[in-house]
C-alpha cells in the first residue's frame, strides 16, 4: 500500500506558513526600496564625488532626489527595523540585538583603531562613510556568527 | 538548559513547524530551544508548559535540582 503524503497542515503548520509568508513579503519590500535608493543615486548622481573616496565636495545630486532618497532612507533604516521587530520572536529578536551590538562595538573600536593607524601612516584618515561600512558590516558579520552558532 | 521538548513534540507526532505555530514562534525558535542553544523567556517557557499541559519543571531542567 503506498501511503499518502500528508497534505492537511495542522493548525501550527498554517500559521508557520503564514509568518514565512509574511517575512518573505516583507523582505520583498526592503529589497525594492534598497533597490530602488540605490537605483536613483545611480540614475541620478550629478557629480563626480566617491563616498568610498570621501571626496564630499564632488557629490552632486538634484535636491528632489535627495529628499526622495532620504525619506526612503527614513523607511529603510528606521521604519522597516522597526515594522520587523514586531513581527520576529524572541529567538531572532536576539540574533538582532547581537547583530545591532557587534555593529556598535565595530564602530566604537573600529574608529579608534582606524585613527591611530593613520596616525602611524599606515591609512587613510578616517570618513564618515567608512565609519558607517565599519558599523554596518560589524552589524552583518555579527548577526551571521549568532545565526551560525544558534 | 536540557529540556524534553523533542520528546514531548514527538509524542504528539508534531513537525517543528506544527510547534512553532502552535507556540506563535519561528521553526528556528523551536528548533534552538531544542538543541539547547536558546533558553525561552519566561513567558514562552509558561506557553509551551500549557502547550503540553504540564509543569515547566518537568519540561526544562536547569540541572539546579536535586
Amino acid at each position: 500500500m503506498i501511503l499518502a503524503k500528508k497534505s492537511v497542515l495542522g493548525p501550527g503548520e498554517a500559521r508557520t506558513r503564514t509568518r514565512q509568508r509574511r517575512q518573505m513579503i516583507f523582505l520583498g519590500v526592503s529589497v525594492v526600496i534598497g533597490g530602488t535608493i540605490g537605483g536613483l543615486t545611480g540614475a541620478f548622481d550629478q557629480g563626480d564625488g566617491s563616498l568610498f573616496s570621501g571626496d564630499w565636495d564632488k557629490l552632486k545630486l538634484n535636491p528632489a532626489i535627495a529628499v526622495l532618497v532620504s525619506a526612503l532612507l527614513v523607511i529603510g533604516f528606521i521604519a522597516l527595523p522597526l515594522r520587523g521587530f514586531g513581527q520576529i520572536d524572541e529567538f531572532k529578536r536576539e540574533n538582532n540585538f547581537i547583530g545591532f551590538t557587534g555593529g556598535c562595538l565595530a564602530v566604537l573600536v573600529g574608529f579608534p583603531i582606524w585613527a591611530v593607524l593613520y596616525a602611524g601612516g599606515m591609512l587613510p584618515p578616517p570618513h564618515a562613510f567608512g565609519i558607517w561600512l565599519l558599523g554596518f558590516f560589524g552589524m552583518f558579520a555579527s548577526y551571521l556568527i549568532a545565526r551560525i552558532r544558534a | 538548559m536540557k529540556n524534553r521538548l523533542k520528546v514531548l513534540r514527538a509524542e504528539r507526532d508534531w513537525s517543528q513547524a506544527e510547534l512553532a505555530g502552535r507556540l506563535d514562534v519561528s521553526r528556528q525558535a523551536v528548533n534552538a530551544i531544542e538543541t539547547g542553544k536558546h533558553d525561552p523567556s519566561l513567558p514562552l517557557a509558561f506557553k509551551i508548559a500549557r502547550l503540553f499541559d504540564m509543569p515547566i519543571e518537568d519540561i526544562f531542567d536547569d540541572g539546579e535540582t536535586a
